[in-house]
């Protein structure tokens, strides 16, 4: 059973279009949302979770329909928004414990789950005090909590490390990659970092205005994207050059050339192809290519519309 | 044994809830309870319990001095204030606390959400938009029947208290607690109904307040300038724009009673039979609620 499904989505503001025929499928896991801000993540969370009308298209998640069966998937999911959402004068255990009862758990468990669901994000003694005081971390962490609490299938986490230091993004991204595959609560995280996604998520969606760039494995993204980077003494032009007559894919500027490896064994044709040019072999190393070089370095349209 | 139950203390790790799950039913309640004791700030600061608390003790007043004064002077003054007078302008205190109480507590109640961006969590349960509404209009309802039904219980008890027999002022006026819980449910109904629909246009209290006091002072004037100047049917009817006039009205007709009110009042003047004021009240109570639940369901995220 696919977790998320949509079909064609369109989401038309006035004057914008945030959604344009998305057509993703995704299965049960961690999933990362990835797009530049304005990309149309937030608006497709909010539509899979009922709270905007789609335009045009259809969409399910965990097999119910987003416009007929809204209900259901609220009941069974969380949403942890982007923005502030802690009201000020209330401490951490009321605010989170109401939140539970009106998500339908009966009042003793509501208080018992809130407990643990909050010591579970690392949120102690200060869970009594008022949230006007918190720091930026303590507040995400009730914003997951309360999307936790109530024990759902699936949590939407928009931007969970907005505004976090190096320390707290860390700790909020083992929280969520604990969540996933601990807790067997799949996620679907949405960030404009790709390091973030890469390292917690195993399956990945690009989308860009609106429309779907990729969405695939983590690891099929990295695995066979790696490249070789090749130092040269004289011109690394002509070794791609070389390379790419015999059928490699092959880039070079400079002293540095970068032989994709795309599953290919191309050292032999590169120590032949120096030998022949009359190059001087500086260094060859393997590059362990991150989300950030795929989407850097390959150019988006290619990898469009899959 | 106890290394593990220390270990288990630190970090309990997240557990599934397998336990019992209620129905939206529950879930609306509980909003509804929450709004009930956020409308005088229990749970919350001792600050915000002020003004509601004070609000309850001034619509109040009348009956309390009544009590205090009949508990030390040994006279009969039993129905010195009659029921159906309670919230006329006679006693000035009641009715301007219930406008006060509404313009305090609406915007409590709905701007809160909004100005913290709750909403979005409050939507994304199993929770419609209009089941929403709807608790947080039953719990300014609720809340108000404090300041309504509050000091006529406490009158009508104190009266009975007051007599030389609790028995018979009870056997005499049973006929009373109809009309006394009746135009209490509709005054607390109506008021509700005005408030809420202004207070969700504004996320700011201030202005939300504002907005809500705003009808209650501005449409009594016309509503006497009508009365007074236009001699015909159009200005008769300029007495419904006032609130006050048609909870008295509807209140004298549910106690089945004269209105108390001074010559040339524009309630005598209007001379509408009482039950146009009960049907009006009631009009305005269900567009007030419809609009509500209208804004909430059209309100975007």
């Amino acid at each position: 059973m696919p977790l998320i499904e949509t079909h064609a989505l369109t989401k038309q503001y006035p004057g914008v279009l945030a959604l344009d025929a998305l057509d993703i499928n995704v299965e049960p896991g961690v999933i990362g949302l990835v797009g530049a801000n304005g990309a149309g993540k937030s608006t497709l969370i909010k539509i899979l979770l009922g709270l905007l009308p789609a335009t045009r298209g259809a969409a399910r998640v965990l097999d119910l329909d987003v416009a007929a069966e809204g209900r259901n998937i609220r009941e069974r999911v969380g949403y942890m928004p982007e923005h502030d959402c802690l009201p000020p004068d209330l401490s951490a255990t009321e605010f989170v414990a109401h939140l539970a009862e009106v998500s339908g758990l009966p009042r003793p468990a509501a208080r018992e789950r809130t407990a643990e669901t909050l010591r579970h994000v690392g949120l102690f003694e200060e869970r009594y005090r008022e949230m006007g005081g918190y720091s930026t971390g303590m507040k995400q962490r009730v914003k997951l909590a309360q999307a936790l609490v109530h024990d759902p299938r699936l949590i939407f986490l928009d931007e969970p490390t907005n505004g976090l230091d190096p320390a707290g993004r860390e700790e909020m991204l083992d929280l969520v990659r604990r969540t996933g595959r601990e807790f067997g609560i799949a996620v679907l995280m949405s960030s404009h970092l790709l390091g973030e996604i890469e390292r917690v998520c195993d399956w990945l969606v690009v989308i860009d205005g609106g429309r779907l760039v990729r969405s695939g494995a983590v690891a099929e993204f990295t695995a066979g994207l790696g490249s070789l980077e090749v130092e040269v003494e004289g011109d690394a032009a002509r070794l791609a050059e070389a390379l790419t007559a015999r059928g490699f894919e092959a880039r070079g500027e400079g002293a540095l050339a970068h032989v994709a490896l795309n599953g290919a064994e191309p050292y032999d044709a590169i120590r032949d192809c120096i030998v022949d040019l009359g190059l001087g072999l500086v260094r060859l190393e393997q590059r362990r290519q991150s989300l950030e070089d795929i989407f850097r370095t390959g150019e988006p349209e290619a990898a469009a519309r899959v | 044994m106890s290394e593990r139950a220390a270990g288990s203390i630190y970090d309990l790790g997240y557990r599934r809830y397998e336990g019992r799950r209620l129905g939206r039913r529950d879930a609306v309640r509980s909003l509804y309870v929450h709004g009930l004791r956020a409308a005088f700030g229990l749970g919350r600061r001792t600050r915000s319990k002020i003004f509601p608390f004070m609000l309850a003790i001034v619509a109040a007043i009348p009956a309390l001095g009544y009590l205090m004064a009949a508990a030390f002077i040994d006279i009969d003054i039993s129905d010195v204030i009659r029921a159906e007078d309670y919230f006329s302008s006679t006693f000035f205190f009641p009715p301007a606390a219930l406008m006060l109480f509404v313009a305090a507590v609406a915007p409590e109640l709905l701007g809160r959400d909004q100005r913290h961006a709750t909403l979005s969590l409050y939507f994304a349960r199993a929770l419609s938009r209009r089941e929403y509404a709807a608790a947080r209009y039953a719990a300014m309802a609720t809340a108000l029947l404090a300041l309504t039904l509050g000091p006529q219980a406490l009158l009508f008890i104190g009266n009975a208290l007051v007599v030389d027999s609790f028995g018979g002022y009870f056997k005499d006026e049973w006929r009373q607690i109809g009309p006394i819980i009746g135009s209490s449910i509709l005054i607390s109904l109506f008021f509700a109904a005005i408030g809420m629909p202004i207070a969700a246009q504004s996320s700011r209290r201030a202005f939300a307040t504002i907005g809500v006091i705003a009808p209650f002072l501005f449409f009594p004037t016309i509503s006497v300038i009508l009365v007074a100047t236009l001699d015909n049917f159009a200005g008769r009817l300029g007495v419904f724009l006032n609130p006050f006039f048609v909870i008295d009205g509807f209140t004298y007709w549910f106690f089945d009673a004269v209105p108390d009110v001074g010559e040339g009042h524009p309630l005598l003047e209007a001379d509408f039979a009482g039950g146009w004021y009960f049907f009006f009240a009631l009009a305005v109570t269900v567009i007030g609620i419809g609009l509500l639940l209208r804004h909430y369901s059209r309100r975007s995220l």
